[in-house]
């Protein structure tokens, strides 16, 4: 048993490595696709095309595309993932600060989305059938209808603009984390609060919770000790996809809270055709999916003997 | 991919979870429409509403005296009045003809390419099922690899490959689609292809493309229907969210996440520029996800039980 | 019990970001004599070798010979570390003496050889920038590395040296006010390992120093306690990179920053909110630089001057100046823009004139929606002006529709003379005619890397001349003969306007005074903060 285990383990793992290579593969060719030499963005108006090509073959982009990738792979693999065009600085040095922003804002948004997603959802659960189910439920759907752009605008304005409670945008203390940890957890809290719902109203059907109550357990004890426990394995496997998702891409709320993460990294990397930076956001982003989608898997095997078989 | 495109693997977790325990069967469209309105009204508002927002788009022109790409300059940012009922853009432009005509990017967005990827995936997720083994594996490690990309990344730098534009938009997003719904038909493939009667097929010796078709397929029908009209409300956020970025349609064009991503400019000076889109977005997004969650219920026996 | 606690949690959130936060008063003293600015980029690096476009390090932390600054409101070249100069007859050999007893901000006198060194270093680097320094006799043979020296550029002792050109020119001590050819320390930038992104290592004369830059977030200027100068009233400056324009709108209404640019605010919100709540608080500086339209000569329909003229006598210039610019830019109708010395104000509107133009495309052979070609606009363009050039071109039946590009395959695209159309505009680096005659006619390389594909080599031949005439009376006839030709016979340049950049002071700063040229980036020693904020 314990064997199968650690052979899907080690199965999966191979899996994972092979998502990462295929990815960054796919970003590589993509990226080198496009129409346009990259150095012309870097070097802008007054360049001629004689600048532009010594600039670019002192790049290295001047020799044929696998020996590119090869060498960036090779790179990749020591840690060195080249030196971004635009910032002028090594890619590893860059999105290591990014990535520490974005991982503190997706632990915000993950606190904002759970906590409100597990008490909204319960709540319903236990109240199913009346007025707060369908608020909350209705809520809830707002909460994954709702373009994330859409609430941060609502909340900056509201709260930095009339109420002058908060920082607009940028963080220099911990308060700047507020508002964009509300606006990016806000859809996952609809979800988890849907899935908590419909798990939670599905354990109170089984038989053991009958036997609980038949023993004489109080409503509230068979609600934590049984129903959400049981009925958290679902949600927990959400969890971990979501937290990867928070961290790979909270694009649009760092766009508009300016806050120097990955996502905000991305798209200025795009925009000014950054491709050693690109390609190490993008590579980063897969990881921690990756790493997200198997951690998800991993507990939902463990969890759950019926997928054991599928699987 | 920010939480609110989520939706899309929420429902695929939620789908599979479902799946389970699930006996599926078929159901006719009148008896599915009878039990969604004596159950489910909320869901039959809501295909008014999609309706609507339907005709609005087909009848654009007629709905409207104004162009949605005409230019008038000394009638910039006009608050609302009789004349435009939600005032005009920054370019002098009708909002509400720009809404109307945006409503068919929106739509198209939404529809066409949630279809395409519904098709690819339940094709690609029924071979895979079926035929097992090394067409599989080499199928769902692809599909995880596209999975595994992070969804407005991939659609960013496949946008900017392909450059800005409704056709790119809708090449992206049946790029990243297919691969959620082929990994919920594949579940249910696998389990139909244990099942009594598809075993009997194939004993008969019937061909392995007719068991497919005749008998995994229509099996599957009720799930995949739920799973579009709970994708299309993905597919039309995440539209707005590139549009929004800049990588989406392209001027002239409207389209609403470009309508609220510049309008977002004028919020406090003109809020109705950013408004009237958000409103329409929020619309029209919550209508597909309680047609589609209405529409789990009743076609899916293992909710449908509670 | 449980919703309740967490319903407290959400109103204690605000309340704690509300105590933190404070207020941002005229007094606060944490921000004594700090500006906190906010820009929409951060600077890609502090080498003037290369970069062109951002120029905060360079206004700031570096000095020049000459600047050019506004004088009773005209642009005017003015000495800076040059105490004097002198020019032989000739025009080819210039001869300077520096100002005495300047430092750099690590203490290091500032010497002769450190000017020879920083304009060397321009054609070593070979590549942005090189244009000025390639003029001086050598300079072509160093930056081929055929000499190890730049061959014009002769020493005389610390403070005095001489420059010889290859061709007399008009411009060049203007030219020498340009941002790039800063005067940078030779000791540190030889030994540099990473001259221009480690603030450590980018040591210049001005009156600032890189304190702190953290990439893509904010960066720090503090006073140089060297600096020549007078002292400045500001000691520190937080420079924000907040890329998102409303953003800095809500910043600066929030009082989180303390002057906000307010270019890429709509010309209208600028009107009806900024001019009418903040009016005192504006400071208008008029962009030395040109919009304007260009069309490809080697377009099947562009060749023909009927079609360009038609194309120009559509356009409505004034609605579009009064209107998508509310009245925040001046009409252009040369290609010398307003502010440079030889601009020439006779030079008459082209009459807007629908009509006229339907029957000059039909007398060319044209009708409706035969003229179509595409209007390339770059990701970054201005989209609403590309829009109504668009909407007003369709109305004399020309379909100039609009494709959008990113900004490197559209330079490389413009780059090979392939672009049908575009719009853009055009800052100047030096207050001389040469900067935008030459740059985009001075011969058929220019007009080619600009997508214009002139074809009157004549014409390009005086252009290019015309800089060696001595005479600045002689030269300014030379260059408005000429830009009647282009303009109004040949229709080769459609100008639009030139457009006024407006900033916003916040409560805690009395005075600004923008860059002459209208740059975003400015001098952070014009800026002058009330006494309260400064002590």
């Amino acid at each position: 048993m314990s064997g199968s285990l650690v052979h899907n383990l080690v199965r999966r793992l191979a899996y994972a490595f092979i998502s990462i290579v295929g990815v960054a593969a796919l970003v590589f060719v993509l990226l080198r696709m496009v129409p346009g030499n990259p150095v012309a963005t870097l070097l802008g108006e007054h360049a001629d095309n004689e600048t532009v090509e010594r600039i670019s073959s002192s790049l290295g982009l001047d020799q044929p595309l696998p020996v590119q990738f090869a060498n960036y792979v090779l790179g990749a693999l020591h840690g060195d993932f080249g030196e971004s065009y635009t910032l002028g600085k090594p890619v590893s040095e860059l999105i290591g600060p990014a990535f520490l922003n974005t991982l503190w804002l997706a632990i915000a948004a993950a606190l904002v989305a759970w906590v409100v997603g597990i008490a909204c959802g319960l709540l319903a659960a236990i109240r199913k059938g009346t007025v707060v189910d369908r608020l909350f439920m209705g809520f809830s759907l707002l909460g994954v209808s709702l373009p994330v752009f859409m609430v941060a605008m609502l909340l900056q304005y509201l709260f930095a603009r009339y109420l002058h409670w908060l920082p607009v945008a940028g963080i220099t203390d911990w308060t700047g984390y507020i508002l964009p940890a509300i606006a990016l957890g806000w859809g996952s809290a609809g979800s988890i609060a849907r899935l908590v719902r419909s798990s939670v109203i599905e354990v109170l059907q089984q038989d053991y919770i009958d036997t609980a109550r038949a023993k004489g357990r109080t409503n509230t004890q068979v609600l934590v000790l049984h129903a959400l426990r049981n009925a958290m394995l679902p949600v927990i496997t959400l969890m971990a996809m979501q937290f990867s998702g928070l961290l790979s891409g909270a694009v649009i709320t760092e766009t508009i809270f300016s806050i120097n993460g990955i996502g905000r990294l991305s798209v200025q990397a795009i925009a000014g055709r950054d491709i050693p930076l690109l390609q190490g956001t993008t590579l980063l982003c897969t990881f921690v999916i990756v790493m997200g989608n198997l951690v998800a898997d991993l507990l939902y095997n463990v969890c759950d003997p019926r997928v054991r078989k599928g699987a | 991919m920010d939480p609110s495109q989520n939706a899309n693997v929420t429902s695929v977790v939620e789908g599979e979870l479902s799946l389970a325990s699930a006996t599926t069967s078929f159901e006719e469209p009148a008896s599915v429409l009878r039990r969604l309105a004596t159950d489910h009204k909320v869901a039959i508002v809501s295909t008014v509403v999609i309706v609507l927002f339907v005709l609005g788009a087909v009848f654009a022109p007629v709905l409207t005296p104004y162009q949605y790409d005409a230019i008038n300059l000394s009638n910039r940012l006009a608050p609302p009045s009789l004349e435009h009922l939600f005032g005009t853009d920054e370019g002098g432009r009708d909002v509400l003809t720009r809404m109307l005509y945006g409503s068919r990017v929106s739509l198209v967005i939404g529809i066409v390419p949630t279809l395409l990827s519904v098709v690819l995936g339940t094709l690609i997720g029924m071979v895979a099922g079926y035929y097992g083994g090394k067409v599989d594996t080499a199928i769902m490690r692809v599909a995880d690899i596209v999975m595994s990309f992070p969804t407005m990344l991939l659609a960013m730098v496949v946008m900017y490959t392909l450059g800005g534009g409704t056709t790119n938009v809708f090449l992206t997003m049946v790029l990243v689609g297919w691969s959620g719904v082929a990994r919920v038909v594949r579940a249910e493939t696998l389990k139909l292809k244990e099942s009594e009667y598809v075993e009997a097929a194939r004993i008969i010796g019937v061909r392995r493309a007719r068991i497919i078709l005749r008998h995994i397929l229509p099996n599957c029908l009720p799930t995949i229907i739920v799973l579009f009209t709970l994708d299309i409300p993905s597919s039309i956020l995440t539209e707005s969210s590139l549009s929004f970025l800049g990588m989406g349609v392209q001027p002239p064009s409207a389209s609403w996440g470009l309508m609220v991503s510049t309008g977002r400019e004028f919020l406090y000076y003109a809020p109705w520029l950013c408004f009237a889109p958000c409103l329409a977005i929020m619309a029209i997004v919550l209508a597909f996800n309680y047609l589609g969650d209405g529409l789990r219920d009743v076609l899916d026996p293992h909710l449908q039980s509670q | 019990m449980r919703r309740r606690t967490f319903v407290k949690a959400m109103l204690a959130a605000p309340l704690c970001g509300l105590l933190a936060q404070g207020c941002s008063s005229l007094t606060d003293r944490a921000k004594r004599g700090r500006l906190t600015t906010a820009a929409s980029s951060d600077m890609t690096t502090m080498d003037m070798a290369h970069n062109e476009s951002v120029y905060w390090a360079q206004l700031n932390i570096f000095d020049r010979l000459f600047e050019t600054r506004m004088v009773d409101d005209k642009a005017t070249v003015i000495n800076s570390l040059c105490a004097n100069y002198s020019r032989s007859d000739d025009g080819l050999t210039y001869d300077f003496a520096l100002r005495e007893g300047v430092r750099f901000s690590n203490g290091d006198p500032l010497t002769s050889s450190d000017v020879r060194y920083s304009f060397s270093r321009l054609l070593t680097e070979a590549a942005v920038n090189t244009d000025i320094p390639l003029q001086i006799r050598g300079g072509k043979a160093l930056m081929e590395k055929q000499a190890a020296e730049l061959e014009g550029f002769r020493i005389t002792d610390d403070t005095h040296f001489s420059i010889v050109l290859n061709a007399p020119n008009g411009g060049f001590i203007a030219q020498l006010s340009s941002a790039a050819m800063s005067i940078v320390n030779e000791r540190v930038t030889r030994e540099a390992t990473n001259f221009g992104m480690d603030p450590a290592e980018t040591i210049g004369s001005g009156p600032y120093y890189v304190a702190e830059w953290v990439p893509n977030d904010h960066f720090t200027l503090r006073y140089n306690e060297h600096y020549w100068g007078d002292e400045p009233t500001v000691k520190e400056s937080v420079q924000r990179i907040i890329p998102d324009a409303s953003t800095r709108d809500l910043m600066f209404r929030n009082g989180e920053i303390d002057l906000i640019d307010l270019s890429n605010i709509d010309t209208l919100i600028v009107q009806r909110s900024y001019k009418t709540e903040h009016a005192d608080q504006i400071v208008y500086n008029q962009q030395v630089g040109m919009t304007y339209l260009a069309l490809n000569e080697t377009n099947e329909f562009l060749k023909d001057v009927r079609v360009r003229k038609a194309i120009c006598m559509a356009i409505d210039v004034d609605d579009i100046v009064n209107n998508l610019m509310s009245g925040d830019a001046i009409r252009q109708n040369g290609i010398i823009p307003t502010g440079i010395w030889g601009h020439n104000e006779n030079l008459g509107a082209a009459p807007f004139d629908p009509d006229g133009a339907r029957a000059l495309l039909a007398e060319a052979g044209y009708h409706d929606g035969d003229v179509s070609f595409e209007l390339a606009l770059s990701g970054d363009g201005p989209k609403l002006l590309y829009e109504a050039i668009s909407n007003q071109l369709s109305k004399i039946g020309v379909d100039a529709h609009i494709r959008v590009y990113d900004k490197a395959a559209w330079l490389d695209k413009r780059r090979s003379g392939q672009i049908e159309a575009f719009l853009a505009t055009w800052f100047m680096d030096y207050n001389d005619p040469a900067n935008i005659m030459d740059v985009f006619f001075g011969g058929s390389k220019q007009v080619k890397n600009r997508s214009i594909c002139y074809p009157d080599t004549d014409v390009m031949a005086r252009i290019s001349d015309a800089k060696s005439i001595l005479d600045d009376e002689e030269r300014r006839e030379e260059y408005r003969r000429l830009e009647r030709k282009l303009v109004v016979e040949d229709r080769a340049w459609i100008p639009l306007y030139e457009q006024a950049r407006l900033f916003c002071r916040g409560e805690r700063v009395e005075r600004f005074t923008p860059f002459w040229a209208g740059y975003g980036d400015f001098y952070v020693k014009d800026v002058v903060l009330r006494k309260e904020a400064q002590t």
